[in-house]
């Protein structure tokens, strides 16, 4: 062993711990961790107290296998038939969802004077909310059942399949060259894609019973290579492996589903923490006091824009005022995705990493408490409003 | 059979909702891992769900007995769905039936009554699409499928002594 090894251990181990300890404490005050994730990451980062310097490396590659497991596991959750029928059924809800939330962002990138393409990933940004989060406090809070949930499940993936459209778009824009080479690339990644999924629609059943297979490491080891190599092949392409992971989860469907998503899940929990360690380390501390601000605005902002769609969405589903108000509140929280968005422009906008990494953290703990207490707040508003009238 | 309305809940599952007459709401979440959640909605707040009851796949079957519901129909996927007449069955082999100890070709069943076996349920474990040397234990369960009468009369051969 080379003499860095025993400290990438120490490093790591230290780490985990530090991430076990925040893990804890988000259970014990009903949060999510995600924040407190960031926040270990930014104390470990550029300008921050401690720096890691034997782990980086081997962080820096769990980061990127950790947003190959998320979409992945995401990819899971549907089958293509079931993303089909969504998008012809919610097509008008994503669309407002899109144009009311990617606005603050962008508006923001532009006023601050960023590039075109980083106003871009700002405006996703703030469009995108975290469907692991809202399906979490869905269920922590016994809301299964409400009629709401299916609206803003259904927006949510939208949300989603618009990912993964949008990712090889600024994929291909951020590291393509002129601009018919980066218009050539995006549009065979789009093709790629769309090809991909067709072949997955089609396929999906036959290809889910070739893998499937009853030693449960022999799966684990399938699944992991399967997605490892189509989401270095999307690379190659430069599709953004998330992508390539993604196509891979949605195309698998029936009995392996649920083996894999209980192998998956311890992996894909230790991973995806160590990629918001990494996005937050990559942060440089200092430009936080000079972005928080902007930051807070952009989230009253988002959560004006993302109450307003729910309660549209849910409104034009038959759904009453309490209702609306609690499917506004749940597609509040913001996180993995924003994250994932922000990474891919953090080298060529310092500031974006510092101001999505504040975003963040300020939009999962208040998306978290409103849609806790949604309603207290909408009783509170109808007697306000019925004090007002009288 | 009253109006149910289905809901799509993408990456859970489906919800099922009925409107009492006496102006209740009650709901049935089918999650894909065969959970059921039994939800009764709140009076006032008519889209929240006031309790919320989770029952395992077993448990479920159970209630819906209890309920009056056999020959339960069962959602399982689009395609069996979009065929309405449909009628998927749990049926406990009876001891006495006259069909009890000979094998599905012996029986022909799918000869004399329309409806099919598509899976047989014992102690031991199941067999999915059993074959004509499989056995009709009494005790044991079948899943019959077929147009409600054959499924009925299926159901009459496998309970009851020789009629």
């Amino acid at each position: 062993m080379h003499a860095g090894g025993d400290l990438l251990v120490l490093e790591l181990g230290a780490v985990v711990l530090g991430l076990a300890i925040v893990a804890r404490l988000a259970r014990r005050v009903g949060m999510p961790a995600l924040p407190l994730y960031l926040l270990v990451g930014l104390t470990l980062g550029e300008g921050g107290l401690v720096e890691l310097p034997a782990s980086a490396d081997f962080i820096e590659v769990g980061a990127e296998i950790g947003v190959i497991l998320m979409l992945l596991m995401l990819g899971l959750e549907f089958s293509p038939h079931e993303l089909v029928v969504n998008v012809r059924r919610s097509t008008l809800a994503g669309v407002t969802d899109l144009v009311l939330n990617s606005a603050p962002g962008l508006a923001a990138g532009f006023l601050l004077g960023f590039d075109p393409i980083v106003a871009v990933l700002l405006g996703g940004v703030t469009y995108i909310s975290s469907s692991g989060i809202v399906a979490k406090l869905v269920a922590d809070l016994d809301r299964i059942g409400n009629h709401e949930t299916s609206v803003v499940l259904s927006v949510l993936v939208i949300e989603d399949l618009a990912m993964v459209l949008y990712l090889p778009i600024v994929t291909g824009v951020l590291f393509g060259g002129s601009v018919l080479s980066t218009t050539v690339a995006v549009s065979v990644s789009l093709a790629a894609v769309l090809a991909i999924l067709g072949v997955a629609y089609v396929l999906g059943d036959r290809l889910s019973d070739i893998a499937l297979s009853h030693s449960s490491e022999a799966l684990l080891l399938t699944l992991l290579g399967v997605t490892l190599v189509s989401a270095g092949i999307a690379d190659r392409l430069n599709l953004s492996t998330a992508v390539g992971a993604f196509v891979v989860g949605v195309a698998l469907s029936g009995d392996i589903v649920s083996h894999a998503r209980g192998l998956l899940l311890p992996l894909r929990n230790l991973f995806a923490a160590v990629f918001f360690v990494f996005f937050g380390l990559q942060v440089d501390v200092r430009l936080i006091p000079g972005v928080a601000a902007v930051a807070a605005a952009i989230a009253a902002a988002s959560v004006v824009t993302k109450v307003a769609t729910g309660w549209i969405a849910a409104g034009r589903a038959g759904i009453g005022t309490p209702g609306r108000v609690r499917a506004g509140a749940a597609l509040v929280a913001h996180g993995e995705f924003s994250i994932v968005i922000a990474e891919l422009g953090i080298a060529r906008e310092g500031d974006l990493g510092a101001l999505a990494a504040t975003y963040v953290i300020i939009l999962t703990v208040i998306g978290a408490l409103l849609y806790q207490f949604s309603d207290a707040i909408t009783v509170a508003g109808l007697k306000r409003r019925s004090r007002a009238s009288r | 059979m009253r109006k149910v309305t289905e809901s799509d809940l993408p990456g859970v599952g489906v919800r099922f909702d009925l409107q009492t007459n006496s102006g209740r709401a009650v709901g049935v979440v089918v999650h894909q891992s065969g959970r059921r959640d039994l939800v009764v909605y709140d009076d006032r707040d008519i889209d929240r769900a006031a309790e919320s009851v989770e029952l395992s796949e077993d448990e479920g079957h159970t209630l819906g007995e209890l309920l009056g519901g056999s020959p339960v129909l069962e959602h399982l996927d689009d395609a069996v769905h979009r065929l309405e007449d449909l009628v998927i069955s749990w049926v406990e082999i009876g001891a006495e039936s006259s069909l009890a100890g000979l094998t599905l070709a012996e029986a022909a069943l799918r000869t004399r009554t329309g409806a099919g076996i598509v899976a047989l349920v014992s102690d031991s474990g199941s067999i999915p699409i059993p074959g004509g040397t499989d056995r009709l234990d009494g005790g044991d369960t079948a899943v019959v499928v077929g147009v409600p009468s054959a499924v009925k009369a299926a159901t009459r051969l496998l309970t009851r002594p020789n009629n």
